[in-house]
């Protein structure tokens, strides 16, 4: 039975013809474009979580304390709500910091006549702090010590970039909808053509005992089959084009975004860019079904 | 194996309503072959339709195998048109499919193990005597083929009765001979035939039990 319902959708995808054929590269489409605007966002979703985990607060202390001092300073602020991790920067410390930032300069640094780099706290924030709100807050927090002269840094430029993440993938799903109630569109008029093309089949059908199932699965498995070839050209496609492009890309995308690499889609978004060609291609042969007699 | 008791059915067309069948009732049973004739439009495609539950009575009860037709459900109207084959006046064969693919197609359609098919068809075009013609499209065949491909895909299933709607209606008096000749064949193999036809003259070159309608009513049972 199972090979008869294959073959009938075979049969039928063929009559359906050229608009089955526009129904497939509509579908493929608007699954690339899905697809497309999925990989860059999930890539600009690694390179937000990534920079999210290097957001620090420097607090600038007013004077450099005792190491005794120190390092009570430093458990305070552990103390406070937000905050993950607390180092303690000496002047010292933040002085041989430049003179190793400076490199080949390194000599500016000898010829000042003393040290005017503060002593400062790197503070870690929690990763309930490390939103703008989270991290403003955390802020303010800490500029309420007695000892800090000034606090500096948050992660609001790892927002934006989050917001532009959330953008794109809102920009991708537009596209892909629109593309995609085309190719529905595209495969219920398909699917209208061969139900017109087999109607004396399924008087036949009908006259002879068929289930309704019988007669309407054929029509399933033929949108469904639209469906499943439009997802995997698109991600054939994507494939390509991923394939193509990335290594050019990734030197740029490392120093901007500090991204070894542009990952290809994870398993469970090519399983859902699949599972919706598939649902898009059946529920535009599903709801061309014919009615039940009376 | 039929039983019709006070069936009317009245067609709406519009505000007008057009009676098909009036206050019919009537009894087959297993075996018979029955002619139903009369003049076109005297109720006969309406009543053979009633009797495959392709529609529903205005107003009596329909029986066919013991069961009450209006209170079918759908699966079961599935089924029980398994049990029988309609032959009409045009093959309505599917064009792009052969003799054996248009007789195999039922079979296929019910979920027939594959290794079973080819050796029922070709049983079903033994008995219409069209073994030959089992690779030839419905347009190769003649009106008298192509009407007793219909017949062997009625039959394929050997389903217990068979409803022939004016098979001979386009044929030439041969031909007629050849339909009706394979239907006694197929009576003869245990059937239960009716056969609906205008042509009066092959009641009574038939000599069965003849039932005749006029104007929707049953006027005549005799045979």
């Amino acid at each position: 039975m199972l090979g008869f319902l294959i073959g009938e959708a075979l049969r039928d995808l063929r009559r359906a013809g050229r608009v089955a054929v526009s129904a497939i590269v509509l579908i493929t489409l608007s699954l690339a474009a899905l697809g497309g605007f999925w990989l860059l966002s999930a890539n600009l979703e690694r390179a937000v979580a990534r920079w999210r985990e290097r957001v620090r607060i420097i607090v600038y202390l007013k004077r450099e304390p005792a190491p005794a001092e120190a390092k009570a300073l430093v458990e305070q602020v552990q103390a406070v709500p937000g905050v993950a991790g607390v180092l303690y920067i000496g002047k010292a410390e933040a002085l041989a910091s430049l003179r190793q930032l400076l490199g080949k300069d390194a000599s500016v640094v000898a010829q000042l006549p003393a040290n005017p780099l503060p002593a400062s706290l790197e503070v870690t924030p929690a990763a309930a702090a490390a939103t703008p709100e989270g991290a403003r807050a955390l802020v303010e927090r800490l500029s309420t010590l007695p000892e800090a002269d000034e606090v500096a840094g948050s992660g609001d430029w790892v927002e934006r970039l989050s917001q532009w993440q959330r953008l794109l993938t809102t920009i991708g799903l537009g596209i892909g909808i629109v593309l995609a109630a085309a190719a529905f569109l595209t495969v219920t008029t398909a699917t209208t053509l061969i139900l017109h093309a087999r109607r004396e089949e399924t008087e036949i059908m009908r006259l002879v005992g068929a289930t309704e199932a019988t007669i309407w699965l054929p029509l399933l498995l033929q949108g469904t089959m639209q469906g499943l070839i439009g997802a995997v050209l698109a991600l054939a496609a994507l494939v390509a084009t991923h394939s193509l492009v990335a290594p050019r890309l990734e030197p740029l995308v490392s120093i901007t975004l500090g991204l070894p690499d542009l990952a290809f889609l994870p398993p469970v978004n090519v399983l859902a860019l699949v599972l919706t060609g598939a649902l898009l291609g059946g529920m535009g042969g599903w709801l061309v079904r014919p009615g039940r007699e009376p | 194996m039929i039983e019709l008791h006070r069936v009317s059915k009245v067609y709406s067309v519009g505000p007008v309503k057009v009676p098909a069948l009036s206050d019919v009732s009537l009894r087959v049973n297993k075996g018979e072959f029955v002619v139903l004739t009369g003049a076109s439009g005297a109720g006969k495609t309406t009543l053979l339709r009633l009797l495959y539950r392709d529609d529903l009575p205005s107003d009596g009860d329909v029986e066919v195998f013991g069961h009450d037709l209006g209170a079918l459900k759908h699966r079961d109207v599935a089924a029980l048109r398994r049990s029988i084959g309609v032959v009409f006046q045009d093959a309505k064969l599917l064009p792009v499919r052969t003799v054996y693919e248009n007789v195999a197609f039922v079979l296929r359609v019910l979920g027939t193990p594959k290794r079973e098919i080819t050796q029922r068809v070709f049983d079903a075009l033994r008995v219409v005597g069209l073994s030959s013609r089992a690779q030839a499209y419905p347009a190769q065949l003649s009106q008298g083929e192509a009407q007793r491909a219909s017949l062997a895909r009625a039959i394929v299933r050997k389903p217990p009765l068979l409803l022939a709607d004016e098979p001979t209606g386009n044929l030439d008096e041969a031909m007629e001979d050849e339909i009706l000749g394979t239907l006694r064949d197929i009576w003869a193999g245990g059937t239960t035939v009716v056969l609906a036809t205008h042509q009066t003259y092959l009641a009574q070159a038939l000599r069965r039990r003849t039932l005749t309608l006029q104007s929707g009513r049953l006027v005549k049972d005799e045979g």
